[in-house]
């Protein structure tokens, strides 16, 4: 055989080479797992919120490839921390897209969340928070890729005041502390109040790692206020507000954010709850919700709470969206997303339903949230549903 | 009226919890000129050991506060000979141990979180949270209790360094280092022991204020800065003067929140425009230590 044609014989088994090997690599991408990346922060101040939302996402994952997968293809779940730092959130977010995650999900703090969206917004990726309440999250950057499901701090104080609407309260006071989502909480709560007539007549700021709250709490009692709003969200601050309530002998009623629904309050809080009455998303007697809890108890071997649901919730609303879209496109599934109604999920009251209106990118049921009263320490009946 | 002295109770407490803090720094500050800024992670693993030993096990609150304090001399025994002694003896730039310390802080607060998860945890108070009132002043049993362990062990450290030619030796290596090794005082043993009467301390603090602020793998870090700002208020050469330090940051903390009319976020920089304010104006602090006095 000549030169020249053991040359062209080599050169086409090559390039038959190399269009087996393009296929079979494409034909494996196609065949390959579903990434769907996660943010959390496993060392910062979000941990406490922030893992137990992750275990609910993973514990969702590992449903999802139990019965088969997403479209036919098992989902990995790529989980990035982000310290709860926003410029190590953006740089999470980056090296998620690069290792190909068709979807993110934050559910780290609200500016970490906010900062990864730079990084979604331009890589056209879908992104969502499950759990953040911040208000903003939708509205500061304007990132059609970016969607919210958790409750909105509007929508708890709307519930709340909803609750409190024939109470008659006139003259409220407010307690926070001073994290960035605290004190988020609190200005969303003083706006609510303010615009349904109430007069604040004492606003207090317990900073993180003080070792009392009877200053702050002495101010309030000598406002004399018909009934007092508690805005923070750190568990340890707000037993110590509670201790500061009950040592001070103040009898004034205590309506608290969701937060309050965290069981740990009720642990480090003992003694100190009964009647305080709260905010939640969680209505154990749902029918998804009992489903939920002995699944998520048979496997972890713990009771599940409302932050687990939020994870849960949220990688099922993503699976939902990624099946209608019918593929990892990523254009597909944010139209897909976009479309989401009328899904019945795991966190919200009864009748509750996750849905996006047009234009909008919040989507847990504005009736969805309900209010509770502490019973003793135990988190007792609903005695409020919805906005009005 | 009520409130002033209800609030004096309550910021005498927490000033007690910031004098130990700085007890705790000085009582290693002063031998060695070594800053440990893990006092607060001490007084969080002082914190957990409360749980687990009160909340989790349920022992008699005496047995348990004394186990908890004899695990933390072990601990600040054990950070001196792993973290500090082989820097100090080799002679390494005086950052060297403080950045080891840092290191260590770390360390602490991530095998606690690791070990405990995010969440806290409950520790009970010695007595409850009832009501006591003693003529005009009222507060909880916690915060009188607060009060009354801290004077003991400002007492009890008042008389160690008086009294005690341990204590003398103390002294005698915080004025000299080297006059101190030539009188034939043993630098290591002075060390290791300030090092660990220095966790015992700061576990206290922590045992103390777990039940008010529960125990959480966060709680280190404003410990550690509170007991700073205590320290650099009070002087680092005297002990009562820790405890005097704590004191003024806490009502200066608590009656500015309480009767100063400026918004709550204001308030809150009481503590470090005092920590500023004495670091230009009185960096030695309130008390000047013994030897500058003639």
């Amino acid at each position: 055989m000549s030169s020249k044609l053991l040359q062209t014989s080599r050169r086409s088994v090559l390039a038959l080479s190399l269009v087996l090997l393009g296929s079979t690599a494409m034909a494996q991408s196609a065949s390959g797992p579903i990434r769907i990346g996660m943010i959390t922060d496993r060392v910062g101040p979000a941990k406490p919120y922030a893992e137990p939302v992750a275990a609910g996402a993973i514990f969702a994952v590992k449903e999802i490839n139990a019965q088969g997968g997403l479209l036919g293809r098992q989902i990995e779940l790529l989980v990035e921390d982000d310290q709860g730092r926003p410029d190590v959130s953006a740089t999470a977010a980056r090296k998620l897209v690069d290792a190909g995650a068709a979807f993110i999900l934050s559910v780290s703090l609200t500016p970490a969340t906010q900062q990864a969206q730079s990084v979604t917004k331009e890589t056209r990726t879908p992104h969502m928070t499950p759990s953040n309440g911040g208000d903003t999250l939708t509205t500061q950057v304007d990132n059609a890729n970016f969607w919210q499901t958790g409750p909105l701090a509007s929508t708890q104080i709307a519930t709340l005041l909803g609750y409190a609407a024939n109470k008659n309260y006139k003259r409220v006071a407010l307690i926070t502390e001073n994290s960035d989502l605290g004190q988020l909480t609190n200005r969303f709560f003083k706006a609510g109040l303010e615009k349904a007539g109430m007069q604040i007549v004492a606003e207090e700021v317990v900073p993180r790692g003080s070792t009392t709250a009877e200053p702050q709490m002495q101010k309030i009692r000598a406002a004399a206020p018909d009934a007092l709003f508690m805005t923070g969200v750190l568990i340890p601050e707000n037993a110590l507000m509670l201790r500061a309530y009950r040592q001070l002998g103040l009898k004034v009623p205590v309506l608290g954010n969701y937060n309050l629904s965290v069981p740990q309050t009720s642990s480090v809080a003992k003694g100190l709850l009964d009647g305080v009455v709260f905010v939640d998303a969680f209505d154990p007697n749902k029918p998804e919700t009992k489903r939920f809890i002995d699944a998520y108890g048979k496997d972890s071997g713990t009771e599940p709470y409302n932050l687990n649901g939020y994870g849960y919730d949220g990688v099922m609303l993503v699976a939902n969206a990624i099946r209608r879209a019918g593929s990892t496109d990523k254009d597909k599934i944010r139209e897909a997303m976009q479309a989401t109604q009328g899904y019945v999920g795991v966190m919200g009251g009864a009748g509750a339903k996750y849905g996006f209106a047009p234009g909008r990118r919040t989507g847990f049921d504005t009736n969805g949230m309900v209010v509770r009263v502490y019973e003793g320490d135990r988190q007792g009946r609903v005695v409020h549903v919805g906005l009005k | 009226m009520n409130d002033f002295f209800e609030l004096i109770v309550s910021a005498t407490a927490s000033g007690c919890i910031y004098g130990l803090l700085a007890l705790s720094y000085l009582l290693m500050t002063r031998p060695t000129g070594i800053i440990n800024f893990a006092v607060g992670e001490w007084g969080m693993l002082a914190a957990f050991g409360g749980f687990l030993i009160l909340s989790w096990l349920e022992w008699p609150y005496a047995a348990g506060m004394l186990l908890v304090s004899v695990f933390m001399f072990g601990i600040g025994w054990l950070t001196e000979r792993l973290a500090v002694r082989r820097l100090v003896e080799q002679g390494a730039p005086p950052l060297a141990p403080i950045l080891a310390l840092l290191g260590m802080l770390v360390v602490f607060r991530e095998l606690v979180s690791v070990s405990f998860g995010p969440d806290p945890r409950p520790v009970p108070a010695a007595f409850g949270f009832g009501r006591l009132e003693l003529g005009l002043l009222a507060g909880s049993y916690q915060s009188f209790y607060i009060i009354v362990i801290t004077v003991l062990v400002f007492l009890g450290a008042w008389y160690f360094f008086e009294k005690t030619l341990a204590g003398k030796s103390f002294e005698a290596v915080a004025i000299d280092r080297r006059a101190a090794a030539l009188m034939g005082i043993n630098l290591r043993r002075v060390m290791a022991l300030s090092f660990a009467a220095a966790g015992t301390v700061a576990g206290l603090a922590g045992i103390l204020v777990a039940p008010n602020v529960s125990a959480h793998y966060l709680m280190g870090l404003p410990l550690a800065i509170q007991g700073f700002t205590a320290l650099v208020i009070g002087g680092v050469g005297r002990v009562e003067g820790a405890l005097l330090g704590g004191l003024i940051l806490a009502f200066a903390e608590q009656f500015t929140v309480r009767y100063a009319n400026v918004p709550p976020g204001l308030a809150m920089g009481v503590p470090l425009v005092l920590l500023i304010l004495f670091l230009l104006l009185r960096p030695t602090g309130l008390l000047k230590p013994k030897e500058a006095r003639s």
